[in-house]
């Protein structure tokens, strides 16, 4: 079990950081602040973080992000960076259109 | 809904992709490679230098070929390979989504090996997202692929061997590189990709990493500070360029995410986040592979090397190999692999510090922090030899796994031995002839013949020199150090570039005697 | 450990009851999620429907209090935005057989009260003028609209948590103990044991195998759906979309992107284990673009940037399950969804926190009792 009220005693609370305003999604232009912020709401996973910021979200899915994500609240939690869990992946793999997309009843042509 | 049907579906037609198809072909398995890409070769069509290894690593031939050659492998065996080919989703029962001009086809195979390679990462530093901050990765597409410059004035960010190589093939294609940029203390690439840039007379930073990108709506110049041992900027520190370009290769990271989607198991490694796989690429899923930069990052010939192991692996999933005869050829491609995993820069040795060769030689520090090897460091190494008559002088001072000098040189004036990691020894009893083949295939660009006429006060230096226009015979101007500063003046004795050396010209210089062991490049003019 | 109130379940409905229960100033609260985050279920995927019209009757005062009482002030009671928007649901007709349906499903909402009118093909176009020529007619509730469940769901979060309630994630809930003929007990998977006064059970289809260790059960099944998202584009509508022939549903959010559900029909069948975080079905995308380019033809040249898949927590009969149970007093029961949990969340949380402290909710729940199903 992990206590969340636990963990954010043991984090402290939010310290604004000169950088705070740097860009860390560009695609759906969510700041380092932003992010730390809401690991001090509790937001402690990139899921959370993702479904609050829709911070890689966007075109890319957190191709570009997601590694400077982990690494963030990695250090916020002081904890390894591979103590974090990576964002779920899903289909597409690439934008595509709804039109390509609804195309597929012809697969195999 | 129609759903096509193959025996294996290899995703990425990079150098596993095709070297895994390639096994599999050959052994009767009816093989598809899908590319989003317009051009196969992942990789290898944007490595125009020579590669590293022994020959069996296709050592000293340049990325660009092995990539044609492994094409037309892979054509002669019957791959069927289709660009432009993205693939979407992977879901279970080993069925695939690939878009193909704007259609999605829904492919199933009996068995999928998953090849995607890995992107590039990046940093965020103030105004990262102006235009004008690339990719190392982008800029070697725009200049090799396409044939675009990326900009004219560049600062590069990352001295791997990708920030070191792509550093120099912005030289090569006439940018003006100002300065490589590093927040870790050491140069992490190859210290020879590093001395062919510093005797141009590029600046290295270690220590020290990007502040801030300036410019509106593109760059136009960027601050770079020193930072301490907990990154942190050290006030006072900083330094500006005037540049249009900041290029960025700061590591890669494995593209997993189908296998991830899939539901193969997957783990943290130092390599990156990467499926869960045996040395084949056998995944937790019967029949999923992968193989290559997805596994975690390495070199190309690394991939080459996996991707036939995992076709060998295939081919007896699918039937048509016993488990003995995947096993004979795995041990054998077991101990390539491990040749090519030995030295400084193996992954096990990645976040030691190593302070002597395997010789027990102590490293040069200078080469580590500054990009060439002191002056006054260079004579302990073996390449390092005196003698009137024309002679190798070597200036590989790391552990690498690399030997094609030595098969070049048919007079046994190289000498590494048997443990292609050893340090190329200059034999000074054999006799030089001068035929520059040591100088042509050394993918460092790490040798130099020398010839000593000290009575009468002068010396000939020959170089590997890739730049275009070649000087003349008879060209004035200056010979520059390792450090890339002007020592004195010289003059173009000869320039050769037959077919044989494959693109690396030799260029031979003279300059005072007392510059013999100094003088490394060649600048025309006066400066 | 004790508490007061455990409830298990860190979605929508447990992050709201412990909300509710700590405003009215309950001091020791737990939380249990089986997972690693905060509405990792349908609370995160869904469609972000807040609809009252289509509803089950025995269900639909439960939606009509929670968009008259709950939704319109939320965003400012949690300091979140939940993005609700109060702008109809266009239930939209291709055929009369279509029409005939909207019709009935019409006539069963006013009967409860409910402003649910037919409009006529042009009035449609009229509301949502990038409907397809196909479409002859729609069912229109102007009451109805959408809100954003992962910023709904974790704006309850972390206001609980910064009232002190206790969240625990990676709780994995093995069963439920009674001791003395009263439910007192959660034992966790680990074989610790918590102990509180009352029991609230709101895990989703998990909650089947945990009533089951008391000797409890509902036919219930984990049925499999999705969704899929498009790029952000410029502001075309703001109503929520259904359809007659239940081929699609969706909406436009606040940031610009569509999310559009819909089925190709194997994904019910799917066998999954539902602590598998994504399992889509290589149909669903497809299927679902082929069936919104139908009506709203305008959409076919945006780009889906992902898709994912959810479970419901499906009833044999259609509507949840809420409210204590006779035969094991202790435990309040809250599942059972079917797939349209969101919308109604804030009330059925409100009241749930009225039944932990002792008070008659403010709706008679007597339909959605768990012992209507052995009545």
């Amino acid at each position: 079990m992990f206590d969340i009220q636990e963990a954010l005693k043991n984090i402290g609370p939010y310290v604004e950081e000169a950088d705070d305003d740097l860009l860390v999604c560009r695609c759906e232009e969510v700041t380092k602040g932003e992010i730390r912020r809401a690991i001090h709401s509790g937001l402690l996973t990139i899921e959370e973080l993702r479904r609050f910021l829709r911070c890689g979200m966007g075109l890319c899915q957190g191709q570009t992000c997601g590694s400077l994500t982990r690494r963030l609240v990695a250090k916020e939690l002081h904890v390894p960076v591979t103590d974090i869990e990576v964002a779920t992946s899903r289909s597409p793999m690439r934008p595509a259109s709804m039109k390509t997309c609804g195309l597929d009843e012809k697969g195999g042509e | 809904m129609k759903i096509e049907h193959k025996e294996l579906i290899v995703i990425g037609a990079g150098p596993a992709g095709l070297s895994a198809a390639i096994e599999a072909a050959s052994r009767g398995i009816q093989v598809t490679v899908y590319d989003e890409n317009a051009r196969p070769g992942g990789q290898l069509f944007k490595q125009i230098h020579k590669f590293f290894g022994s020959k069996e690593h296709h050592a000293k031939i340049r990325g660009f070929k092995i990539g044609d050659e492994l094409l037309k492998e892979a054509h002669e065996k019957g791959v069927e390979v289709v660009l432009n080919a993205t693939v979407m989703g992977m879901f279970a029962q080993k069925e695939i989504t690939v878009m193909i001009n704007d259609e999605v086809h829904h492919v199933k195979g009996d068995a999928i090996l998953v090849a995607t390679g890995a992107s590039e990462n990046m940093v965020n530093f103030r105004g990262w997202t102006l235009p004008g901050v690339i990719g190392a990765g982008a800029a070697q597409t725009m200049m090799n692929l396409h044939h675009i410059k990326p900009g004219e004035r560049v600062l590069m960010l990352g001295t791997g061997n990708v920030g070191l190589v792509v550093s120099f093939q912005l030289l090569q294609a006439g940018c003006e590189v100002v300065a490589l940029v590093d927040a870790a203390k050491n140069i992490g690439g190859y210290g020879v990709h590093a001395a062919k840039l510093a005797r141009t007379g590029i600046p290295f930073y270690l220590s020290h990493t990007i502040k801030e990108a300036e410019g509106d709506d593109h760059v136009t110049g960027v601050t770079i500070a020193e930072v301490d041992d907990h990154f942190q900027f050290i006030e006072g520190t900083e330094k500006h360029f005037d540049v249009d370009t900041i290029c960025v290769a700061v590591g890669l990271s494995p593209m997993a995410q189908l296998l991830k989607m899939d539901g193969v198991g997957m783990k943290d490694t130092r390599g990156g986040y990467v499926p869960d796989c045996d040395e084949t690429g056998a995944t937790s899923i019967p029949g999923i592979f992968a193989a290559g930069d997805v596994t975690g990052i390495e070199e190309a010939s690394s991939a080459m090397i996996e991707g036939r192991m995992s076709g060998y692996a295939i081919a007896e999933y699918l039937g048509y190999m016993t488990k003995e005869e995947k096993d004979a050829k795995e041990e054998e491609l077991d101990q390539s692999l491990d040749a090519l995993r030995q030295g400084m820069f193996a992954p096990k040795n990645r976040g030691k510090e190593i302070t002597k060769t395997e010789e027990d030689i102590l490293i040069s520090t200078n080469l580590l922090k500054h990009g060439f090897v002191a002056d006054d460091e260079i004579s302990r190494f073996p390449g390092f030899v005196h003698k009137a008559a024309i002679h190798p002088v070597i200036e590989c001072t790391q552990n690498i796994p690399c030997n094609p000098c030595q098969s070049a040189c048919h007079k046994g004036c190289i000498s590494i031995g048997e443990n292609m990691t050893s340090l190329p020894i200059s034999v000074k009893e054999s006799t030089c002839i001068n035929c520059g083949m040591c100088v042509a295939s050394c993918p460092g660009q790490a040798i130099f013949l020398v010839e000593e006429h000290e009575d009468e006060d002068y010396g000939l230096i020959t170089m590997p020199y890739e730049f275009l226009p070649l000087p003349e015979v008879g060209d004035l101007g200056h010979a520059l150090g390792r450090s890339g500063k002007a020592l004195c003046e010289a003059e173009i004795t000869q320039v050769r570039a037959p077919k044989s050396y494959d693109h690396t010209a030799l260029v031979t210089m003279k300059v005072p005697y007392h510059y013999i062991d100094l003088a490394r490049f060649y600048k025309k003019g006066d400066e | 450990m004790k508490a007061d109130v455990i409830i298990i379940g860190g979605g929508i409905v447990g992050s709201a009851t412990a909300y509710y229960l700590a405003k009215r100033g309950v001091k020791d609260i737990i939380v249990l999620e089986s997972s690693a985050s905060i509405g990792h279920g349908a609370s995160s995927r869904n469609g972000g429907g807040v609809r009252q019209s289509g509803r089950d009757v025995r269900e639909l005062p439960v939606a009509m209090l929670a968009v008259q009482k709950f939704w319109p002030t939320l965003s400012e009671e949690l300091g979140v935005n939940t993005e609700y928007t109060q702008e109809g649901n266009l239930r939209l007709g291709k055929t009369e057989a279509h029409m005939k349906k909207l019709n009935q499903l019409a006539d069963n909402c006013k009967a409860m009260g409910l402003d649910v009118r037919m409009v006529d093909k042009q009035e449609a176009h009229t509301i949502n003028p990038y409907l397809s020529d196909d479409v002859i007619g729609a069912s229109f509730c102007p009451t109805d609209g959408h809100a954003n469940p992962l910023t709904t769901t974790l704006g309850y979060y972390m206001k609980a948590l910064e009232m002190g309630v206790h969240f625990y994630t990676h709780a994995k809930v093995k069963g439920l103990k009674k001791i003395k003929g009263k439910v007192s007990e959660v034992i966790m998977s680990d074989g610790e044991v918590l102990s509180a006064k009352t029991i609230i059970l709101a895990a989703g289809y998990a909650s089947r195998a945990i009533m089951n260790t008391i000797g409890l059960d509902i036919p219930m099944d984990d049925v499999i759906d999705g969704c899929i998202v498009t790029e952000m584009e410029p502001k075309m509508f703001s109503q929520m979309l259904g359809t007659a022939a239940a081929d699609f549903y969706g909406h436009q959010t606040h940031h610009g992107s569509f999310v559009f559900g819909a089925v190709a029909g194997p994904e019910a069948y799917m066998d999954i284990p539902p602590e598998t975080t994504n399992f889509a079905h290589p149909d669903t995308l497809g299927a679902t673009c082929r069936a919104v380019e139908g009506y709203i033809p305008a959409l076919a040249r945006s780009k889906i940037v992902r898709s994912w898949t959810g479970w419901c927590d499906c009833t044999s009969d259609g509507v949840c399950v809420l409210g204590p149970v006779e035969e094991a007093p202790g435990l309040i029961l809250a599942c059972g969804f079917n797939g349209h949990g969101f919308g109604t969340a804030p009330a059925v949380a409100y009241m749930l926190a009225q039944m932990t402290c002792g008070e008659k909710p403010l709706l008679d729940l007597s339909a959605l009792r768990y012992e209507r199903f052995y009545d």
